[in-house]
């Protein structure tokens, strides 16, 4: 269990952190999100020692980490882009936080890379004739021999392909529950946070925005920003009257009781599209196909909401641009609390 | 990343295929000319070996004296390199990696000894400490002149080095001691080398310094040779020692270094990076740039002031020193000019067509620089005066030798300033309809002009303090500023040497400054 | 500016083969051997004088000899001159000099000059041993510069043998004792010497105490002397005198090469050192005796005459012969 207290940290007038509290727990995969500048990394480093906190307490498994030097820590870090040494061979690598003196370190070596899915005889490889993929294989492998209390992540899959990256993260996921390992990983990409993390951690200004089970995170945000953060969000203005809002795409139930102003998060797959029909009338803008879908830009001006929006339909629904849509919110929407 | 990465080596084998395709004749041959005319002095050289005979070459080569430049040469090699290489590391790491107070002034200071051309710090070093002399005196005054070729590479590569690598180490339980002797270290090594090659080179071919600290090597002895007999065989075959000297020096370092490049892994972010905190030793830490300024700058400065003062208005004798500096500069502009485009070509192959042939130009364009001054002169003179008599003291051979003597300092500059321009420009440029010399000289030239101009710059540093082969090969009536210097120098007149230092020192500083700045781009590229 | 790069190059070029190397016209090329400072002042005042301009390409006396020999007929310098006589006797040999007209021979003593009248002298220089006075006192001065050679003598001395003057007076002493005793003599300093470049920092060493003295020409000390004394406060000349080897007189020499194309203000320069130029010695800072007839030399020196100096011929000098002696004891 790590646990951090009021943790606040400056770099001149720019905040890192100011009065983080988080909790990461043991065999969790938290993940910290954020925009860039959000303090994100910030936290990261602190609790890798690389940097001290101005204030606050960081503690795991309920040992004091202040003044505790990084190389004490057993807290292992995997860079941006794996910082593979590169005037070391793989196998060097792997072996490097393996004390020279055991005797099993060529065997276990070999048994991480084959962990991480690498064939044993790239050992003897250089950094450099390495795919991005394969080095970020062996930083994991090399991180994972220290058998450390904690993993720190520092947006390991950014610099990867798409369709590379998914399957690095259900990889290093896996590896992760398997070793019993807990992980902190950082990433500015909300999709990436969504499907990693059974803990999330909302960052912005330095800030502790909102945490806990991704899938209260995207249904019920503590705010607008973290709401629009994590996916498209339209955000309703309306007033609640006996557990239904009304709000310029119709009446909508809500969980709530009755308010004079409220502001109403619908997700775009909470929306019907349909042709013709009730509900309040739109426009469409543009559209692009995506083979099972059209992703739709709908305007509603009239129903009184200022900004196009996305939405997914049937690729069946042959709507075009200029075509008028009636829209219905088609489940419970959440009310933000004020 | 790996789909880019093998995108990134695709793309290389496209540039090269399609450099192959518009590999221009003009080009290779203009690079084929110059990588011709820098073998000369080797071919002078060999010559010389080949038509003297085995008794002569017996005669003059193993005898006593030779043995003991030998052993000169090998002792001082073998105590400035490694003494120099720690010193810089030291110091690099201090300035760019701990919270050593004034760092920012710190980095100017250790590499403001640049501006001044080792004969002057020795100069400085006889007036101070007239009794200070032999191989304690050459080596100490070889390390406080020479020690930025070495402080530089090793500083740029210490602020390129991606800070992600050392958290990871100590994060996997490594003292910080270790992480620098296990991770930091070995990166260096390149730098080291680098650095630790150029002041071998440097101490293979300096003459000024080492008369004045009384220390004899082959370019001390080559010269003393050629003052007793002009170009004569003995001046001739210990020159061709000195070549076999250098030749090894460039063979051990390319065998040490082997094929390893330590080439970034990833692109990396620009990052911050947090300065170790020296605590208690902070103001002990201090010492060392403390004294290496003193020891290279406080001493010469303070020195050079004495004199001024000392000489007062007589020693401004501008009748001299204007011409002095007129010819100086002239001498500068046009040979770095020069030198800057006869490296173009070259450098153009090296970037965009790399392959076995430019490999072998390259050697020869880059092992001229690695001779000494005395040798190129010694060739040019030796040529000129025996079979191209209308060249013989012109300055057209002067600026020829110095074209020669500083080809590799505008080569390496320029490869990396047209590495940085994309290929693409210029096949955009020609599917414009450019013809494709005009192609690559409207984008790729163009682009690369500020590392073409800082080439050229540091080209004409080192010609504006050129000394042994300005003696040698000026045209008649030409007395450079180094010249002049010289000439006062040897008869013990400091105080009339002094003009001339100062302004050589002053005409260096700018060069000192780009230096400096280019060395903080590296950091951001 | 790179459009108009080659353009720039064009007149850089342009400008480097212009570059005289034996115009038709314009000034008088001395290759000079002397101290540049004396040879500037001579042709600073021979161009007041004439209008003629003079260039002047420096180097060292056998470096320049040589040079002129490898450049031969088509050498571009007009005066060559030197600071001791075997650098003029090798030109000399290989009959590069124009012989010089009477009116100039008859400027010089015949003792200053080589008989063959194709190059004079210009000036004189006396060996000397300059001595730290508070490490020897006059009775532990050397009587002959043989003396040197000896064990007792071992690191105390120094010298300066890669320069021209130095192998003069090895010359000389060829002259005057024969090969085997030369080579002997030079092995003996190979053992004791305390090798400098330079008389002026062989003079600097015994000043500071390094040795207890140095065997240089007289003329350093004098110019030291009348300076700041910076290299020779603490130390006096000893003369060996009693024609000692020690004592020995080196002549500078000035000759007009036949190559030239200004002959008729090469033969002018010429005449102008050893005429009117030798008050430049009397006057100047350079302290070295002036050789013309009836020209006084500089006051603080002590009379030529009363040196006591071996007699020998400059043409009998033979440095080839002595710079191999001193390569085969080891000390080029």
């Amino acid at each position: 269990m790590l646990e951090l207290w009021g943790i606040s940290k400056s770099y001149g007038d720019h905040k890192g952190a100011s009065g983080v509290s988080l909790f990461a727990p043991s065999g969790s995969r938290t993940v910290i999100v954020g925009p860039s500048g959000s303090g994100k990394t910030t936290l990261l480093r602190l609790i890798a020692g690389f940097e001290a906190p101005d204030a606050g307490t960081i503690t795991l498994n309920g040992r004091q980490l202040e003044g505790i030097p990084p190389h004490r820590r057993n807290i292992a870090y995997v860079a941006q882009e794996g910082a593979l040494f590169p005037h070391m061979s793989v196998g060097d690598n792997v072996g490097f936080g393996i004390p020279r003196q055991a005797t099993d370190r060529s065997r276990r070596v070999e048994e991480l890379l084959e962990q991480v899915g690498l064939p044993a005889e790239f050992r003897n490889r250089r950094p450099h004739e390495l795919s991005g993929g394969q080095q970020q294989r062996v930083a994991l492998a090399r991180a994972l021999a220290q058998r450390p209390d904690l993993m720190l992540l520092d947006e390991p899959f950014s610099a990867l392909d798409t369709g590379l990256r998914e399957t690095m993260r259900t990889m290093v996921g896996d590896v992760l529950r398997d070793a019993g390992i807990a992980s902190i990983l950082v990433t500015h990409d909300q999709a990436e946070a969504l499907a990693f993390a059974d803990h999330l951690v909302v960052m912005r200004d330095g800030r502790v925005a909102d945490a806990g089970p991704p899938q209260r995170l995207y249904a019920r945000p503590a705010d607008i920003e973290t709401a629009r953060f994590l996916g498209e969000a339209i955000v309703l203005a309306s007033v609640i009257h006996g557990g239904v809002a009304k709000t310029a795409l119709g009446d909508v139930p809500v969980l709530q009781d009755d308010a004079e102003r409220a502001d109403v998060l619908v997700r775009p797959e909470q929306i019907t599209v349909a042709a013709e029909g009730n509900g309040a009338l739109g426009r469409v803008l543009h559209r692009s196909y995506r083979g099972a879908q059209w992703r739709l830009e709908i305007e509603c001006r009239d129903g009184g909401l200022p900004e196009p929006f996305s939405v997914d339909v049937p690729a069946s629904l042959d709507l075009r641009p200029g075509d008028p849509v009636r829209l219905s919110v088609n489940s419970e929407a959440y009310v933000f609390p004020r | 990343m790996a789909v880019s990465a093998d995108l990134a080596a695709a793309e290389a084998t496209k540039v090269r295929r399609a450099a192959g395709r518009i590999s221009h004749p003009v080009i290779l041959g203009a690079a084929t000319l110059t990588g011709l005319l820098s073998l000369l002095p080797l071919g002078f050289v060999v010559y010389i070996a080949t038509t003297s005979g085995w008794g002569t070459i017996a005669d003059l080569v193993f005898r006593p004296k030779v043995g003991g430049l030998l052993v000169n040469t090998l002792t001082l090699m073998a105590l400035v390199l490694p003494l120099s290489a720690v010193l810089a590391v030291a110091l690099a790491w201090l300035v760019e990696r701990t919270d050593l107070p004034f760092a920012q002034l710190w980095s100017w200071l250790v590499i403001a000894p640049l501006a001044l051309p080792a004969f002057v710090h020795s100069y400085a070093w006889n007036a101070f400490m007239p009794r200070f002399h032999g191989l304690g005196a050459a080596v100490l005054v070889s390390i406080l002149a020479y020690l930025p070729f070495l402080y530089l590479p090793v500083a740029a590569q210490l602020r390129r080095l991606d800070p992600a690598l050392e958290e990871t180490a100590q994060s996997m339980g490594k003292r910080p001691a270790v992480v620098f002797f296990l991770v930091v270290l070995p990166q260096l090594r390149l730098a080291i080398m680098g650095g630790a090659l150029l002041i071998g080179l440097h101490l293979l071919a300096e003459y000024g310094l080492f008369v004045l600290t009384r220390f004899d090597t082959f370019a001390t002895a080559i010269v003393d040779q050629f003052q007793s007999a002009y170009s004569g065989p003995s001046a001739n075959l210990l020159g061709g020692v000195l070549v076999l000297l250098c030749l090894g020096l460039l063979g051990l370092e390319t065998g040490l270094r082997g094929t390893e490049r330590y080439a970034r892994v990833g692109a990396g972010a620009a990052r911050r990076r947090g300065r170790l905190s020296l605590g208690k030793w902070r103001l002990l830490a201090l010492l060392l740039p403390l004294i290496f300024a003193a020891l290279s700058l406080a001493v010469p400065v303070l020195t050079l002031a004495r004199w001024l003062w000392s000489g007062g208005a007589v020693i401004w004798r501008f009748d001299f020193i204007m011409p002095a500096l007129g010819q100086t500069a002239m001498l500068a502009l046009a040979g770095a000019i020069l030198t800057t485009l006869a490296a173009v070509p070259m450098a153009w192959l090296s970037v965009r067509a790399p392959g076995r042939v430019q490999k072998i130009l390259e050697a020869s364009h880059s092992y001229v620089g690695a001779l000494p001054g005395v040798i190129i002169a010694l060739a040019l003179v030796t040529i000129t005066v025996q079979v191209a008599l209308p060249l013989y003291q012109t300055v057209a051979t002067l600026i020829f030798a110095y074209v020669l003597m500083f080809l590799p300092r505008a080569l390496v500059g320029l490869r990396t300033s047209i590495a940085q321009a994309p290929v693409e420009l210029e096949r955009a440029a020609a599917s414009l309809g450019r013809p494709p010399i005009a192609a690559i000289w409207q984008t790729t030239v163009r682009l690369a002009a500020p590392g073409a101009m800082a080439s050229a710059a540091l080209v004409a540093l080192g010609i504006t303090t050129e000394l042994t082969g300005t003696l040698m090969l000026a045209p008649n009536g030409t007395r450079t500023l180094a010249m002049r210097f010289w000439s006062y120098t040897s008869e013990l007149d400091f105080a009339s040497a002094a003009p001339y230092a100062l302004l050589m020192i002053v005409l260096s500083i700018p060069l000192v400054i780009m230096l400096h700045m280019q060395s903080d781009r590296v950091e951001q590229a | 500016m790179t459009d108009r790069l080659p353009l720039v190059i064009g007149a850089l070029l342009a400008l480097g083969f212009s570059n005289p190397i034996s115009a038709q016209e314009g000034p008088i090329v001395v290759y000079n051997a002397q101290h540049e400072t004396l040879a500037q002042e001579w042709a600073t005042a021979f161009t007041e004088e004439t209008g003629i301009p003079v260039i002047i390409r420096q180097g060292s006396d056998l470096e320049v000899a040589n040079q002129i020999l490898q450049e031969g007929a088509n050498s571009p310098a007009d005066v060559f001159l030197t600071e001791n006589s075997p650098g003029m006797a090798l030109v000399d040999k290989a009959g590069l000099f124009e012989p010089l007209p009477q009116d100039i021979l008859d400027q010089v003593p015949a003792q200053f000059r080589p008989a063959d009248g194709n190059w004079t002298g210009i000036a004189a220089r006396s060996t000397v041993f300059a001595y730290n006075t508070d490490r020897l006192s006059e009775g532990d001065l050397p009587k002959t510069m043989a003396e040197l050679a000896e064990p007792k003598w071992q690191g105390r001395w120094a010298a300066s043998p890669s320069g021209a003057d130095f192998q003069a007076i090895v010359a000389a002493y060829l002259v005057l004792e024969g090969d085997e005793a030369t080579l002997k003599w030079l092995e003996g300093m190979q053992e004791n010497a305390v090798i400098v470049r330079g008389n002026r920092a062989a003079l600097a060493a015994a000043n500071n105490g390094e040795v207890d003295g140095a065997l240089i020409y007289h003329y350093y000390w004098f110019g030291d002397q009348a300076g700041t004394k910076e290299s020779s406060g603490n130390t006096k000349l000893h003369y060996f005198g009693n024609q000692d080897p020690g004592a020995f007189v080196s002549i500078s020499g000035g000759g007009v090469l036949k190559s030239s194309q200004h002959k008729d203000e090469a033969l002018a320069f010429l005449r102008f050192v050893t005429g009117k130029g030798q008050d430049v010695l009397r006057d100047g800072t350079s302290f070295e005796y002036a050789v013309g007839v009836d020209h006084e030399a500089n006051a603080a020196l002590p009379p030529l005459a009363g040196l006591d100096a071996p007699e020998i011929d400059p043409t009998q000098l033979d440095t080839v012969k002595a710079a191999e002696l001193m390569t085969e004891a080891g000390l080029l």
